[in-house]
């Protein structure tokens, strides 16, 4: 066979793999299609990205701010109920790199708890262990027996969250953490600030210290970074909180057709519980976000390395009043991380737009 | 938003997805490429509408976002169903001859290492010149006649041996 004729017979086969594209409309419409829709910011949400915010429990709430979404709900529709959310960011594979347990009122007002991943908590059927434990251990048993491991991760997640604070978890949401690499390239980078520079092989972060615009790579490093920094896994909640309010700011900022788009990319990064209807959930967020850590104890040795004692105790007692119906302000009792670059922070202060982090 | 975007999508959309599906052999992972690669290239527009070629610059951010690691474990996931014969027959007069040995074809080309294939693909497909090749794929152009060069050496030794998936 000659090669001329290897390779007419390449540009036939290459050529027949390329028509087995899909069908570039089906794309187009995709592309363009949001652009005309009447309420941008409630597609925005319900396909996605809000859950993906209020993962962290930020962005939604901010989000929603410009589409007055409030004015927007139903009168005809069943009074809203509170409902409790369980917000789990993913790095990838199966580590839990955050937890948050967020409580939507019934006025779509948003509290939401960071629950640190290194708590030491009582895992059920397991024992004691760290509370990002609970997903990896569950996910790893359940893909072994050819089960869906993200449902079995979920499953004991939910199980120990709602064994220690108490709380019944209505729904959940997942994240894989690449999402923000993703989405703050889309953006054109979050802007965020850095008390000193900070470089951590683990993670991939070099970051310098200063005001600077993140995007991709760095973006994830900076959110994924606990090695270096003086509080570990604290400051990295600082972290997030800083760098999803910085990203709100920007989604917002966006126009409404890259914001749709910015939900279709979010959207393949997630995954929620299939009984909950994101589009109600969505329409009656409203721009009051509240966050917090739960209370901690000391740094303990476990069998896991080092954890955080947590006193199930305090938790229940902190989100009771936390969760409370009503409840407005700075929350009282809850973790406060020192933030160093400003002179007025007080316990439970939340980490403003600005902020230089560690 | 400059208007040439939106002229740029309609005009070039089909072609990149054809581009990308030929390049991963897997018309899904090729649409998430492209949906994505378009979304950046759209708040990056001021800077890419102002280059000579555009389409060689959203093409080549196609292309990395395919040799890309984080693209990698989807990729790695070729399907396989493709019948493999034995031998080619050396009679191309039968149609349906001619069509196994191209699906055939495509099932060897889908398991080349993919710098390799994305070679291949520019210049079978696209008909890009070496220097335009080398451009794409950020290499030099001796790079890119070897990794052709190793392609269809691969192709060549491959038809020639006997298959083991042979009922």
């Amino acid at each position: 066979m000659t090669d001329t004729r290897q390779e007419a017979l390449i540009r036939e086969a290459i050529a027949a793999e390329a028509d087995q594209a899909v069908d570039h409309r089906t794309v187009l419409a995709n592309l363009h299609g949001a652009r005309s829709r009447r309420r941008p910011l409630a597609l925005f949400a319900a396909t996605g990205l809000t859950a993906v915010a209020a993962a962290v429990a930020v962005i939604v709430p901010l989000a929603v701010d410009r589409s007055a979404a409030p004015s927007q709900v139903d009168p005809a529709a069943p009074p809203a109920t509170a409902q409790t959310v369980l917000l789990i960011g993913l790095d990838g594979s199966a580590n839990t790199d955050s937890v948050v347990l967020a409580r939507v009122g019934a006025d779509g007002a948003v509290s939401a708890a960071s629950l640190p991943r290194d708590s030491l908590v009582d895992i059920p059927g397991v024992g004691q262990g760290k509370l990002n434990s609970a997903y990896a251990r569950a996910h790893q048993a359940a893909e072994a027996e050819g089960r869906d491991g993200d449902e079995a991760g979920v499953e004991s997640l939910t199980r120990t969250v709602e064994a220690l604070t108490g709380v019944e978890v209505d729904h959940y949401a997942s994240v894989d953490m690449a999402a923000f690499s993703t989405l703050s390239e889309a953006v054109g980078g979050v802007e965020v600030c850095l008390k000193r520079a900070s470089r951590d092989p683990l993670s991939g972060a070099d970051l310098r210290a200063g005001p600077q615009s993140l995007s991709g790579a760095q973006a994830l490093a900076f959110l994924r970074q606990r090695h270096g920094l003086e509080n570990g896994e604290l400051d990295r909640i600082v972290r997030q909180q800083t760098f999803l309010r910085a990203l709100a700011k920007k989604v917002v900022a966006s126009d409404p057709a890259q914001v749709a788009d910015l939900a279709r990319v979010a959207a393949r990064h997630l995954r929620v519980d299939p009984g909950w209807n994101l589009v109600e959930f969505a329409a009656r967020l409203t721009p009051t976000v509240r966050t917090a850590i739960v209370p901690l104890g000391e740094v303990v040795d476990s069998e896991q390395g080092q954890a955080l004692s947590v006193d199930p105790a305090a938790v229940r007692e902190f989100l009771a009043g936390f969760f409370a119906d009503g409840a407005t302000g700075a929350p009282t009792g809850g973790f406060s991380v020192p933030l160093p670059a400003t002179e007025t922070q007080k316990p439970g202060r939340t980490p403003q737009d600005g902020d230089c982090v560690r | 938003m400059p208007a040439d975007y939106d002229q740029f999508v309609t005009e070039r959309l089909d072609r990149l997805l054809r581009y990308a599906t030929a390049l991963t052999c897997d018309k899904h992972l090729a649409q998430d490429i492209v949906q994505d690669v378009l979304l950046r290239a759209r708040q990056k527009w001021a800077r890419i509408g102002a280059v000579d070629v555009p389409y060689l610059y959203v093409k080549r951010m196609v292309t990395n976002e395919y040799l890309s690691w984080r693209r990698r474990r989807a990729a790695r996931d070729v399907s396989s169903t493709h019948v493999v014969l034995d031998d080619l027959a050396p009679s191309v007069a039968d149609p349906a001859v001619r069509h196994a040995e191209r699906d055939e074809m495509r099932a060897r080309i889908a398991v080349l290492p993919r710098k390799q294939r994305a070679a291949l693909v520019l210049r079978y497909y696209e008909d890009s010149t070496d220097a335009e090749i080398a451009e794409i794929l950020g290499c030099a152009e001796g790079t890119v006649r070897s990794h052709i060069s190793r392609a269809l050496h691969t192709l060549r030794v491959n038809e020639n041996t006997p298959s083991e998936v042979l009922r």
